[in-house]
């Protein structure tokens, strides 16, 4: 069978998920179509029909809307409709009528269960759990680095060399020296048996040893480093640089059940990545002043495409970022408290928003307060006021513009001591109105960066036991909660809004981020649990109060799908040399991308349904 | 029901007593569909062919692309295409149109064997063609060569249901709004790149397709209502 049916094939092939069928199966499926056309506003499925079909658009528009009426989604050409293939299993009751004159193609459903039975990656579409399908295509787009393999896939014990080189406690300074410079090596682990004891690098010798005047016969016992951090073979390498970024160290222990594996330094992390997270925090410790910081953070947006290139997720990528924001604001703090010299009250510096939850991205804005020691006095102040503009002008510089909302510590409103704090949180808490709902997203994801004597512990045991078992509080955190809806879907190129609307872009942090944070904001002030960032949230709220075990892993797949998907469009900005924004068109998108975008849009609407119905938040709204 | 045989079925039992033995006389066996029927309990069988040229005496048919429908549902399972092998080369003129070579009408099938596989299906159906006449004669013309008679058959013209519409509407068009693909984006059909008798034998039915349902009100509509 020659040329016949080519167009219709080839129209297929471009369509999920027509697309997962082998060519041979693909060549003998047009003749399994029949085709028919419905007028506008006309019943859809037509009511005539013969028997069951799947029904793929060819030309034209459907609209499906629930019982209540409500548009719940629109398909147009290459969409499918399966719903009388559905029936008899948990088919959601939804009428069709065609918005515009459509030309469909039929496939009986016999045939598309016989299809489902034969390809596996076909049959995936029409599984009825959303949930299944996003967790799919999160594992796709973690398993697949937009180019080649990274630090993502690979395991901490293929990179490390595991020939052990060792010493103990009791070996000499020297002779340890001796040992590294015969290897050629930067760090020593100092074991008692098989038992890591410590470690030693090249660091420790300069500052501790020769630096300090230590003479050289003393055991290493005396400069070796005892509380270490360690890593698994198992862990991703990823994980393990953000350990090291965390921490600010070039050297990791790994161990394998228990025992010493090797040693994991940041030259083998290098060889997979030019721009580290590493050396930019290292870099950061060192830098002497603003403009050093400056050029610094001006390499934050090359690490993100770095990063994503390297197939980093969103969660990766937030938690590197914002490892450097932080030292950033703690070398800024350094350097304002050299210049005015030592504070005359102890207080701590908070970040909020994006960089609490440890979620920034390059070009994040900044959101910080400043929680001073009850004893200080009114003209201490003047201190804080000038170590407030210091590091607020120097982020801006570094490229953390300014809080919209002046939610700064700069503004001496979010400059004030413990005791005004806990007055603040008390009168959100026990008081809600939208003031405290609008700032919640800052103030309610909040974190010490620099907080030496403890202060902020106070406040958080205050808000967590305040906010617990205050109904109201919660309920009114779960009306704002659910207040911001996801789109319902795609249609054409356009975003299908609630309410049927369309536009040309939609802003993917605000529309499908944004709504999941202030979700796991709500389980985790709900639960008191003590987590900022997103995805720790989800996981340990799982099971409790207002959140399934099932709720949560999903939510999280949701949350790093639509997340992933924002910090590779923003990657593709900074590497065209574009600024980074959130707005993205859904030609950006393939069409898979769009049905798994889809899901997590569905997903968070049927979260926060439930979420509202909890708390009753019609009455507040 | 009392049948009362129309003209066309009177010509139709005259040539089957005219025919030669054969899958002429064996369509002409078949009732032609009756025209009081609602359009979509009839069955059809849209059909496009592509010739060397314009003269139903002297050209001939290159290929035939033909697809069955049953009442307001295209059969895709139907579809066939078929290159005709002509006695003589293939003028350049036409060729450009529709770009068959003469390799592959020398690899084609006789012209009898194409019409002996389309009768049969065509038996008791309605043809479907966009400016039938083409379809009419050349078909007509062959069947008369091989087996001494005509064809009679129902016939709906997609282009002249569309000349109708535009003078009832008293809508103002110009020729060129009744070519085949002008009249499918007026119905928001799919445009066929691919230019060959199949495509726009499909076109031709999802055409109809679209001016039924224009034309339905939801009541019975008799078939008679689209044919020439």
């Amino acid at each position: 069978m020659d040329v016949e049916l080519v167009e219709i094939q080839e129209f297929l092939a471009s369509h999920p998920p027509f697309d997962k069928l082998p060519p041979e199966t693909l060549e003998r499926l047009p003749k399994r179509l029949s085709v028919r056309y419905i007028r506008r506003g006309s019943v859809f499925p037509p009511l005539d029909a013969d028997q069951p079909y799947l029904y793929i658009l060819r030309r034209g528009a459907v609209e499906l809307r629930d019982a209540q009426g409500d548009l719940v989604g629109k398909l147009a050409e290459g969409d499918l409709c399966d719903m009388a293939c559905r029936l008899g299993g948990n088919a959601v009751p939804m009428k069709g009528s065609t918005a515009e004159d459509t030309l469909v193609y039929l496939l009986p459903c016999t045939d598309l269960t016989a299809l489902r039975a034969q390809h596996a990656h076909f049959a995936e579409h029409f599984d009825q759990s959303v949930a299944h399908r996003l967790r799919r295509a999160l594992d796709a787009v973690t398993n697949a680095p937009a180019s080649g393999a990274g630090l993502m896939t690979l395991r901490v014990g293929t990179l490390i060399n595991r020939a052990l080189v060792t010493a103990t406690p009791e070996t000499s300074i020297r002779e340890a020296a001796q040992v590294m410079a015969e290897h050629n090596i930067s760090s020593l682990l100092i074991m008692v048996g098989e038992h890591l004891a410590g470690l030693i690098t090249d660091r420790d010798l300069r500052k501790r040893c020769l630096a300090a005047g230590l003479p050289s016969d003393r055991p290493v016992r005396e400069i070796m480093t005892e509380r270490l951090e360690t890593v698994n073979v198992d862990t991703l390498g990823f994980e393990a640089l953000i350990t090291m970024t965390r921490l600010n160290v070039h050297h990791l222990p790994v161990m394998s059940g228990g025992k010493v594996a090797g040693i994991l330094s940041t030259t083998d992390l290098t060889r997979f990545q030019s721009s580290n997270s590493v050396y930019l925090v290292g870099d950061v410790h060192h830098a002497k002043d603003l403009d050093t910081l400056i050029e610094i953070s001006s390499k934050v947006g090359e690490l993100q495409v770095h990063m994503v290139n390297g197939g980093a997720t969103a969660d990766q990528v937030g938690q590197a970022i914002s490892a450097i924001t932080d030292a950033i604001t703690r070398r800024l703090l350094e350097i304002a408290e050299a210049q005015l010299g030592s504070p005359p009250v102890p207080y701590a510096w908070m970040v909020g928003g994006s960089q609490a939850r440890r979620e920034q991205t390059s070009y994040s804005d900044q959101d910080n307060a400043l929680l001073i020691a009850d004893h200080m006095k009114p003209e201490d102040d003047a201190y804080f006021a000038a170590l407030a503009s210091i590091v607020n002008d120097g982020l801006n510089a570094c490229g953390y513009v300014y809080c919209p909302g002046d939610v700064m510590a700069r503004n001496p409103k979010w400059r004030q001591t413990l005791r005004i704090w806990k007055k603040y949180f008390n009168t959100w808490i026990q008081r809600p109105e939208p003031m405290a709902l609008m700032l919640s997203s800052v103030f309610f994801d909040l974190r010490p960066v620099h907080d030496p004597e403890g202060l902020f512990e106070e406040i958080h045991d205050q808000v967590l036991n305040l906010s617990k078992d205050n109904r109201i509080f919660i309920a009114y955190m779960a009306a704002n909660a659910v207040k911001n809806r996801p789109p319902l879907g795609f249609f054409r190129n356009f975003v299908l809004i609630q309410g049927g609307e369309h536009d040309h872009t939609f802003n993917i942090k605000h529309r499908g981020i944004v709504p999941i944070i202030d979700l796991a904001r709500v389980y985790a002030l709900s639960s008191g649990i003590t987590e900022t960032n997103t995805l720790e949230r989800l996981r340990t709220a799982a099971g409790i109060n207002a959140l399934s075990k099932d709720g949560a892993a999903n939510l999280s797949d949701a949350v790093e799908f639509v997340g992933t998907l924002r910090v590779r469009h923003q990657a593709g900005q900074l590497r065209r040399g574009e600024k980074a924004d959130n707005f993205l068109s859904p030609d950006e998108l393939s069409p898979l991308e769009r049905g798994h975008l889809k899901d997590a849009f569905l997903l968070i609407n049927a979260m926060q349904e439930s979420l509202a119905q909890r708390y009753q938040t019609g009455r507040i709204n | 029901m009392f049948f009362v045989p129309s003209f066309l079925d009177w010509r139709r039992q005259w040539q089957r007593l005219r025919a030669r033995p054969g899958p002429l006389r064996d369509y002409l066996a078949h009732r032609l569909p009756r025209t009081d029927q609602d359009w979509r309990a009839a069955d059809y069988l849209a059909i496009d062919l592509e010739t060397t040229g314009l003269d139903t005496e002297r050209d001939l048919i290159l290929s035939v692309g033909y697809v069955v429908m049953h009442g307001n549902r295209i059969d895709l399972a139907s579809a066939r295409h078929r290159v005709v092998r002509i006695d003589r080369r293939i003028p350049e003129a036409s060729a450009v149109i529709h770009q068959i070579t003469d390799d592959q009408s020398a690899g084609g099938l006789e012209l009898a064997d194409v019409l002996a596989e389309l009768l049969p299906v065509l038996a008791g159906k309605v043809m479907i063609a966009h400016h039938a006449t083409i379809e009419c004669g050349f078909i007509g013309n062959a069947c008369r060569r091989l087996w001494r008679a005509g064809l009679p058959v129902r016939v709906v013209d997609t282009q002249v249901v569309a000349h109708r519409t535009f003078e009832r509407r008293q809508t103002a068009f110009k020729s060129s709004d009744l070519r085949l693909h002008s009249l499918g984006e007026r119905y928001n059909l799919p445009r066929y790149s691919a230019h060959n008798a199949l495509s726009d034998a499909l076109a031709a039915a999802e055409l109809f397709l679209a001016q039924a349902a224009y034309r339905e009100t939801g009541d019975w509509l008799p078939l008679k209502k689209f044919l020439w």
